[in-house]
């Protein structure tokens, strides 16, 4: 491929998005008196901006990273900005959430460039897979620890240093996938023999340590920090690369086991998963079901082409700005809307993956893979426990929910896709260049 | 591993397609059945900026209208009785959704229910918005006599016409003012809804039909018309015997008020609300699974089919502690006369009455009395209906009298206080709550109306957590506010 064109799309494609966005944000923002308020230049700057300036980064830093990632983001990120605005001062009491989340968003695409920056190379990041792993585990507990730990809307999974509150679930899940490639990698051949149990081959038991250990913390997550979202995304993430690295289907149908397993213990012994999924099969009339049920009247509300922006109610939803920011898409933009998002995160996953296909080192496929697989299940699980196809699970829908850490921590995945998709079309460029010189010589 | 991330990928391709085809059930297939669920307040939300018909009493006060406001919502809701009609207009509010007549009758209110009839059809043509203004059978006169009688005590009183089913007074004690929380200073009405459901008085529930309380001695009512119509109980036979006390096969016993003596034929037990020998009725005569049939006659048990919204059931027991109550006559003694496991809503009771009143059927509840379009011009009038018939006429006429005994020789010879010339009838009822200090509710139960007719008024009152307990306290608490209630209804137009 020609290397300048994916630069030239992804501006063109960038600049589309952008005036979307822009309309979007027109539309919520006016008011009915034509007064035009002080604050929309500085949030038009941001929103025409962000873009601009991660482009111009990729330009200079990836030059012949994919063409479609950025400005998929830069669009679900800013119809995300366009929406957490428009609820928030539809509210009694604005909480200044649009202020707050362009911060985010700056620090999100400071932190993008950051990475860019520093991350010179990604099979680098190999080297730390222990330190990384470590660090994982250690910011998926954290939440547990005294003191520091709270639990807002029955999660344990806030942090509180003086007056920061984050997510370390979010930090965790990248620190985790650079860890399960980097481990991964060096293990797959042993982690790949099977014992054949009669006529099923089945991976050595001894061998089932670490998935067995990763269950376990999963299980953790799942019962003392009360996230089903997280303690899923975590344990699916394993499992996947697990089975791509020894590309031995039977660690996904043990893992699938145990999984479930787990599950319908947890569902047996802890009333709030019985809760969530007797909410789940049956939300109406049910004090717990209230979200679910609110989000489904938003969507009937929507109906093909939305109520239009700012011309629907999605205020009844509880905590609608974060977690149920899809539903408040739905109602307002209509089938086409939502319909527009699952697109937008499906190319997403398309980019994602191909970028692991494209490139020629295990680390960097696995990495990709992984990813990829985070940014595109958690899409799922929220989404899907915001319709009712999936039990509720307490995760951001990336790029598009409000909240800094998770904002933060997806713009560095993306950061960190761009750069692998950079490095595997630079090494290809110079394979096909010693190959024709070879050819030549 | 190019091959696993190829299935990944179409599995991920799967999860989303699955999204997409729920998006699709929830925005398209199964939105109708969506927009109709009870709990959608969305249509109270997207109505709110809207034009809407006024409420108005029987008597022509206005008392819920929208006016116009200088903000982004062009019209307020204003309630110019505050909170006099606050549980029956309930209240019309941005957050809070809506509530009352306001949501039952929504879709007039708005005009949405409304046809254009053929003389209209100019008004296609023309931008005005077409709302109905929903006439009520409650009289403003009578709301206020019911709230000044009662004071500032808990409880609730009920009138209403035994021969429609039209409610005149609903009234409890204590109120809101809906002005609070329809206000569009939404962070004001979110306090305001906070204090009030905080309120450990629930001046926002409507007692007088979303409370069930024990009916006491007001449910001995029920009791004899099981024993007429199921237990061969005449005016004449059986006489039961004078005691203190009635002891059951088994259970504890049933002793009357301050240990007094009572006994003889149902006029006299009623006259007298002799626990004992009603205690000995149940037992005997009726058995608890008939008694329960009688009561579920009368709408225990079942929802109510008012035109105001959530509807507190009344309720009798299938059992007590799981045992049949063949077995349990000491239960079926206590809830012959209305202790124990009995509830009923004073609305409920203003029903017993006016079967009784009315040969036996008691008339579908409501509070729309019509429709009117904005010319003025009637497009929905609410038909009476039965809605259930727990006697019949020959019962009603032996019970007609023998509460109208309990008025002129028992203990609610206050309840034809100021009303002279008319034919009263009545039942008191003391619900005995706690011993230390002794407190109660006070009940009584009613109906009035000229000689020779079918009674106009049938009322039912509560006042809850009075100080004492004796057999007086409904007779001397209640029974006045009922009379004053039904005096206010019975008198000529323009008086009072």
């Amino acid at each position: 491929m020609n290397l300048a064109a994916r630069r030239t799309t992804e501006l063109g494609l960038l600049v589309l998005g952008t005036m979307f966005v822009v309309g979007a944000y027109l539309l919520a923002t006016l008011p009915e008196d034509s007064k035009i308020p002080t604050t929309v230049g500085p949030f038009l700057g941001i929103i025409v901006g962000l873009p601009l300036a991660a482009h111009v980064a990729v330009r200079r830093l990836a030059p012949q990273a994919d063409g479609m990632l950025l400005p998929l983001a830069s669009l679900l990120n800013g119809l995300g900005y366009v929406f957490v605005v428009r609820l928030d001062e539809a509210k009694a009491r604005p909480a200044g959430l649009a202020g707050l989340q362009s911060v985010w968003m700056i620090l999100g695409v400071g932190a993008f460039i950051a990475t860019l920056v520093s991350v010179r190379d990604a099979r680098k990041l190999e080297r730390y897979r222990y330190t990384a792993g470590l660090a994982g585990i250690v910011l998926l507990l954290l939440p547990l620890m005294p003191v520091i730990g709270s639990t807002k809307n029955g999660s344990r999974i806030w942090v509180e240093l003086g007056p920061v509150n984050f997510q370390p679930g979010e930090f965790a899940k990248l620190a985790l996938a650079v860890f399960f490639a980097g481990y991964l990698v060096e293990k797959r051949e042993l982690l790949a023999i099977n014992r054949a149990f009669g006529p099923i081959s089945l991976p050595d038991p001894k061998h089932l340590g670490p998935v067995l250990i990763a269950w376990a913390v999963a299980l953790v997550v799942m019962v003392l920090e009360r996230d089903l979202g997280s303690s899923l995304l975590f344990f699916t993430l394993f499992l996947v690369l697990l089975w791509v690295a020894t590309e031995r289907a039977s660690y996904l149908a043990v893992g699938v086991l145990l999984f479930a397993g787990g599950a319908f213990l947890a569902f047996n012994i802890f009333s709030h998963v019985q809760e969530r999924v007797d909410t789940w099969l049956d939300p109406w009339g049910k004090e717990k079901g209230y979200q679910v049920v609110q989000a489904a009247f938003a969507f009937a509300d929507g109906g093909l082409t939305g109520t239009g922006l700012n011309l629907g109610v999605p205020l009844n939803i509880p905590v609608v700005e974060s977690d149920f920011i899809f539903a408040a898409i739905g109602e307002e933009l209509g089938l086409l809307g939502a319909t527009g998002v699952l697109v937008g995160f499906l190319l997403m996953i398309g980019a994602g993956l191909r970028t692991a296909q494209q490139t020629d080192n295990d680390y960097e496929r696995l990495l990709a893979t992984g990813l990829t697989t985070l940014l595109g299940f958690q899409a799922f699980i929220i989404m899907g426990g915001v319709v009712r196809l999936l039990p509720l699970t307490g995760v951001t829908l990336p790029f598009i929910s409000y909240g800094g850490s998770s904002l933060l921590a997806n713009w560095v995945l993306l950061a960190l896709l761009l750069r692998i998709s950079h490095d595997a079309a630079e090494r290809q460029t110079e394979r096909m260049a010693s190959a024709q010189l070879t050819e030549v010589g | 591993m190019r091959k696993q991330i190829r299935n990944l990928g179409v599995f991920l391709v799967l999860c989303y397609t699955a999204l997409f085809l729920q998006v699709n059930r929830l925005t398209i297939l199964e939105a109708e059945q969506l927009q109709d669920k009870p709990e959608n307040t969305r249509a109270v939300l997207r109505d709110f900026s809207s034009p809407r018909g006024d409420i108005v009493t029987a008597d022509d006060v206005v008392i819920a209208t929208s006016v116009p406001s200088d903000d982004r919502y062009e019209l307020l809701r204003t309630y110019p009785e505050g909170p006099l009609f606050a549980h029956v207009t309930g209240y019309f509010a941005f957050e809070l959704g809506a509530t009352g007549v306001e949501r039952t009758y929504n879709d007039y209110l708005t005009g949405d229910a409304i046809d254009f009839s053929l003389d209209r059809l100019g008004d296609l043509f023309v931008d005005r918005d077409i709302v109905g203004d929903v006439i009520l059978s409650l009289r403003a006169d009578v709301q206020r006599v019911a709230r000044d009688a009662l004071g500032e005590r808990e409880g609730s009183v009920v009138a209403l016409d035994p021969r429609t089913g039209e409610i005149l007074a609903l009234w409890s004690y204590p109120s809101y003012d809906p002005n609070a929380l329809a206000t569009h200073d939404f962070a004001a009405a979110e306090d305001t809804a906070s204090l009030l459901n905080a309120d450990p008085e629930k001046p926002l529930l409507a007692r007088s039909y979303r409370e069930n309380f024990f009916p006491g001695s007001t449910f001995k009512v029920v009791t004899a018309t099981a024993g007429i119509e199921r237990g061969g109980v005449t005016p004449d036979s059986p006489s039961y015997p004078v005691e203190t006390a009635y002891q059951p096969p088994s259970g504890s016993s049933v002793p009357n008020f301050g240990g007094s003596s009572c006994g003889g034929t149902l006029f006299e037990i009623l006259q007298r609300s002799c626990n004992s020998s009603f205690a000995r009725m149940g037992v005997e005569q009726i058995g608890g699974d008939t008694l329960r049939q009688v009561a579920e006659g009368f709408g225990f048990n079942q929802d109510v089919p008012i035109d105001l919204p959530q509807p507190q059931r009344s309720t009798f027991p299938a059992d007590v502690d799981g045992t049949p109550f063949s077995q349990n006559p000491g239960i079926v003694a206590q809830l012959s006369i209305g202790q124990n496991d009995v509830r009923a809503t004073p609305l409920q009771m203003a029903l017993v009455a006016a079967a009784v009143a009315n040969d036996g059927r008691i008339m579908t509840p409501h509070v729309m009395r019509e429709v009117r379009d904005d010319q003025g011009d009637t497009v929905e009038t609410y038909d009476p209906e039965v809605w259930a018939t727990p006697m019949s006429p020959g019962t009603a006429q032996i019970l007609r009298e023998a509460m109208i005994s309990v008025v002129e020789d028992g203990t609610a010879s206050r309840l034809d206080d100021g009303l002279e010339g008319f034919v009263v009838g009545g039942k008191t009822g003391t619900a005995q709550l706690g011993t230390d200090p002794p407190s109660s509710h006070a009940w009584i139960i009613g109906f009035a109306g000229p000689e020779g007719e079918t009674p106009h008024v049938a009322v039912a009152v509560i006042v809850e957590g009075q100080p004492g307990a004796s057999e007086q306290t409904g007779g001397q608490v209640a029974a006045p506010i009922a009379a004053a209630v039904m005096r206010q209804v019975l008198a000529p137009e323009g008086e009072g």
